[in-house]
């Protein structure tokens, strides 16, 4: 053993202390980093030489820098991002769309509906009066003018969910490439060296992993060579340094659908912000819109109904109260249009139909609410085709596996009305020479606001819109508590990952004067064999 | 567990945004007064006041509708009383004038009994507002006009009734028809014989689409001398035939006979023949004038429910959604407590450093 060895174990003491010092510092650097793993420099004893009676020490080096991680925690602190997206983009879509619905905050249909029912009632207690009738009509307007209030607050929230589809798309697309090159300089770093983990480098993928989660529901592997694979909706979004880029593309409704390699995805998404979003606006568009429409569609159908028998005090009869609905047809066929009508308005069923042509020359009319077929038989071309008061014609050629959809509700808000501007044209009468005291149209009208509608599931007017708010309201209140549960997971899994992962300054602090000390020692360790040295060369 | 400053840092945060939270959410209770300003804040409360709001505004109709009631048959039954009234002073007139008279005395009976004529038929197309009250449905013409080829009063009314809903079922009916108060059915027992010991048969018919009842009244046996027959259909129709006959003529304006001591006796017989229809047209209108009161009593009652069920409907309404502020001003001060300990325990905590003792 030669004295010039001490200088070697002092030498080592002192790099050690360095790089800990350096780690230390770094971790106290990035106490508040988003993401930041802990890391520690790991000690280790340098291969011990022989001597004679056995082995001897040859100082310290560092072994490693290790990242204080727990891949348990990180993957559940991935699928609670997913859920805390999902609940975000659900509470926020709900909570807009109740508004609309806030009665009590002076929006909502119930008291127009009301009132429009009320100024009837005026009417039928002086059904000569001018003053009552013109109340009617403005009161008529205002319940139009609620109605197509509500319906825009609806669309346009509808439209912006779709905006922020295209936007999360964007942004998942942008952290897809990120994390793929990432992963090229993962592996590259890791394969090139024997010194382990690229440690920084895997804290900035897992964060970008992390937001990933709040974006989009994904599963992920890591492969032996350090690359993390993402695949969205069994399609493959990143693979090792490649990514295949979401699409995004409009479908006939204005929505927007989500295409992986071609393949449309949107409905395997379901958790994370993108999956939120799409269940909102599913659920939105099939529900609160649709059942709006519908009750407006009744009111115009049963109000109508009843006018038409009635006389106004100019003796005219037939008269529509509303516009009257209109039919939207759907077109996908190869080269057929349609055109329809309401043949009986007193049949209308107000459901959405499909009709669809097969290979053997056959019509199907399938309801689409009740999912019944209510009219079949072979098609003869030009022919109508008529069921529950509706009649369609088919121009062009029919080929097999063409289908239309057919709605009465589409434009129901868009396109509701008062169709008369007369104040003499209200029926209030049902017999033309008892005017113009007669009130027992005006009576019949009324009576629709108690009346249980068949349209409706025999539900009044009232009970259907309490329906349609109760839903909303159920469903914004259970989305807040959803948010708020994933809200404190997510709190609590970050707490357990910040206990294993997280920097403590304390700790820290200890460490610096640790190795500090360590270093002062080691340095000492030096002087110590110089003055060795010195006493031998001064023999 | 390890815990990290950047977890209390956290812990620290997460609290004061429940806090802040809280604080906005009692605020937003204290501004409004409401506890459910969203219907996801309580749905099923939401619902309720919903209903009850629709049941407070349905109520307030309904008793739009009554007063609307009480103000039309308020109307009408000054106007049936003042009938039934005129009626007694027809009456004694027709009592009064019941025998031969001289000339002058028979022109005022006379210039009476067209006056009494011409006041019910102003009664009778009696406006309230623009409408006639008596025309039935057909409230924009006048109940009766005078038909110059027949000389007596039509009726251009009808049967209708008009009615309001004061309830969700029931219904109240505003309107009396004219032809119920102007015209009438004779009572059994129906006289066969003047005071006088001529015989007299009263034969009605009643039109329904009109209501109007048409009384034919024939004096004498056929082939006698003072042979008379006459009809009329309404009080107009009574009094013009009152005042043509102290004129010793029909209502065409011609004698009655060509014959004067006939013509007198022809007269005084018609005079005498309406006594019973005056007294039947009374009590028809005293009829009315209880059938009114009755109506009246109903829609008041249902007027004083209306009332009781609106105050219980705003009464469930304020303890749906409205904020109790006792109850809020007591959750203020305890989020303030909580908050204000959170932060000093916070600071006590956050200014402890390691690194404070490193010298």
């Amino acid at each position: 053993m030669y004295l010039f060895g001490l200088f070697n174990i002092g030498k080592s003491a002192i790099y050690a202390s360095q790089t800990a010092l350096s780690v230390t510092g770094n971790n106290i650097a990035n106490a508040n980093t988003p993401g930041y793993s802990r890391q520690e420099a790991v000690l280790d004893v340098s291969t011990p030489v022989s001597v004679s009676g056995g082995y001897m020490g040859t100082g310290v080096r560092v072994a490693g820098i290790r990242r204080h991680y727990d891949n348990f925690i990180q993957s559940q602190l991935l699928s609670q991002n997913q859920y805390y997206g999902r609940s975000q983009s659900l509470d926020s879509a709900f909570g807009q769309i109740e508004q609309v619905f806030n009665d009590s905050g002076g929006a909502g249909l119930s008291s127009p509906l009301a009132d429009y029912f009320n100024a009837w009632q005026d009417v039928s207690s002086n059904p000569e009066g001018q003053t009552q009738r013109t109340v009617l009509l403005q009161k008529a307007n205002t319940l139009v003018i609620a109605a197509q209030r509500m319906e825009n607050g609806i669309t346009g929230n509808l439209k912006s969910i779709n905006g922020q589809i295209g936007d999360t798309v964007g942004r998942i697309n942008t952290i897809a490439s990120e994390i793929a090159a990432l992963n090229e300089r993962i592996s590259q770093a890791e394969g090139s060296s024997s010194s382990g983990s690229a440690n920084d480098l895997r804290d900035q993928r897992q964060n970008l992993l992390n937001e990933l989660g709040t974006l989009t529901e994904f599963s992920s592997n890591e492969e032996t060579d350090g690359s993390v694979n993402v695949s969205m909706g069994m399609k493959s979004l990143v693979y090792k340094g490649n990514t295949n880029l979401l699409s995004v593309q409009t479908d006939e409704n204005g929505d927007k659908m989500v295409y992986l390699d071609k393949t449309d995805i949107t409905s395997k998404v379901y958790q994370g912000q993108l999956g939120g979003l799409i269940s909102a606006r599913d659920t939105i568009e099939n529900h609160q819109l649709k059942d709006l429409r519908k009750m407006i569609a009744s009111v115009i159908k049963e109000v109508n109904l009843l006018h038409r028998n009635g006389y106004g005090l100019d003796s005219s009869t037939g008269n529509n109260f509303f516009g009257s609905l209109d039919l939207t047809i759907q077109d996908s066929s190869s080269g057929a249009d349609m055109t329809a009508s309401i043949t009986d308005l007193s049949q209308l069923t107000l459901n959405e139909y499909d009709i669809s042509f097969d290979g053997s020359g056959d019509y199907h009319v399938l309801n689409k609410d009740t999912g019944s077929e209510v009219a079949t038989g072979a098609y003869v071309s030009g022919n109508p085709i008529s069921f529950d008061g509706i009649s369609v014609t088919v121009s062009g050629t029919v080929s097999s596996g063409d289908t239309f959809s057919v709605s009465p509700l589409t434009t129901a808000i868009k396109n509701f009305g008062v169709a008369i501007s007369d104040y003499r044209k209200i029926a209030a009468a049902t017999s033309n020479s008892a005017l113009p005291g007669d009130n027992s149209n005006a009576l019949n009208i009324i009576k629709l606001s108690q009346q249980n509608i068949s349209n409706l599931g025999s539900k009044t007017y009232a009970n259907y819109y309490e329906g349609i708010v109760s839903e909303i309201g159920s469903l914004s209140s259970s989305a807040a508590d959803s948010l708020l549960f994933d809200q404190n997971m997510l709190t609590d899994i970050s707490n357990r990952r910040e206990a294993i992962s997280g920097v403590s300054i304390d700790e820290e602090a200890t460490n610096l004067i640790k190795f500090q000390r360590a270093f002062q020692a080691g340095a000492k360790m030096i002087q110590v064999t110089d003055e060795l040295l010195q006493s031998i060369l001064n023999l | 567990m390890r815990i990290t400053s950047l977890m209390i840092y956290n812990q620290l945060a997460g609290s004061l945004q429940r806090s802040m939270d809280e604080f906005a959410r009692l605020n937003e209770q204290l501004a409004t007064g409401k506890k459910i300003g969203k219907p996801s804040d309580d749905v099923t409360g939401a619902i309720n006041s919903m209903g009850y709001r629709l049941s407070i505004s349905s109520n307030e109709q309904y008793k739009r509708n009554i007063d609307q009631t009480n103000i039309q048959l308020d109307f009408t039954s000054k106007i049936v009383s003042s009938v039934s009234d005129s009626l007694l002073d027809l009456h004694e007139l027709a009592s009064m004038g019941n025998n031969a008279q001289a000339q002058e005395q028979r022109d005022f009976y006379s210039s009476e009994a067209a006056q009494w004529r011409d006041y019910f038929l102003s009664l009778s197309n009696s406006k309230l507002g623009s409408k006639y009250v008596f025309s039935g449905q057909n409230t924009d013409k006048p109940a009766f006009v005078y038909n110059t080829t027949t000389g007596k009063y039509d009726y251009q009314g009808n049967t209708g009734e008009t009615k309001v809903l004061i309830d969700d079922q029931a219904t109240a009916t505003m309107n009396i028809q004219g032809s119920r108060v102007f015209s009438f059915a004779l009572t059994d027992p129906l006289p066969t014989a003047l005071s006088d010991g001529t015989p007299v048969q009263y034969t009605q018919a009643a039109d329904p689409v009109t209501g109007i009842n048409t009384v034919t009244v024939t004096i004498g046996n056929a082939g006698d001398a003072g042979y008379d027959t006459f009809s009329f259909s309404n009080l107009m129709d009574i009094a013009n035939v009152m005042s043509s006959s102290w004129q010793y003529k029909g209502i065409d304006g011609n004698s009655l006979n060509a014959d004067a001591a006939v013509s007198e006796q022809m007269a005084m017989h018609r005079i005498a023949a309406l006594a019973k229809p005056l007294d039947d047209a009374r009590i028809q209108a005293l009829n009315i004038e209880s059938e009114i009161g009755s109506r009246q009593v109903l829609v008041n009652d249902q007027s004083t429910r209306l009332d009781s069920s609106t105050l219980s409907f705003q009464n469930s309404l304020t303890k749906t959604e409205d904020a109790d502020m006792n109850q809020i001003a007591t959750d203020l001060i305890k989020t303030q407590t909580a908050l204000q300990a959170m932060m000093q325990s916070a600071s006590r905590i956050l200014s402890q450093s390691l690194l404070d003792f490193l010298k």
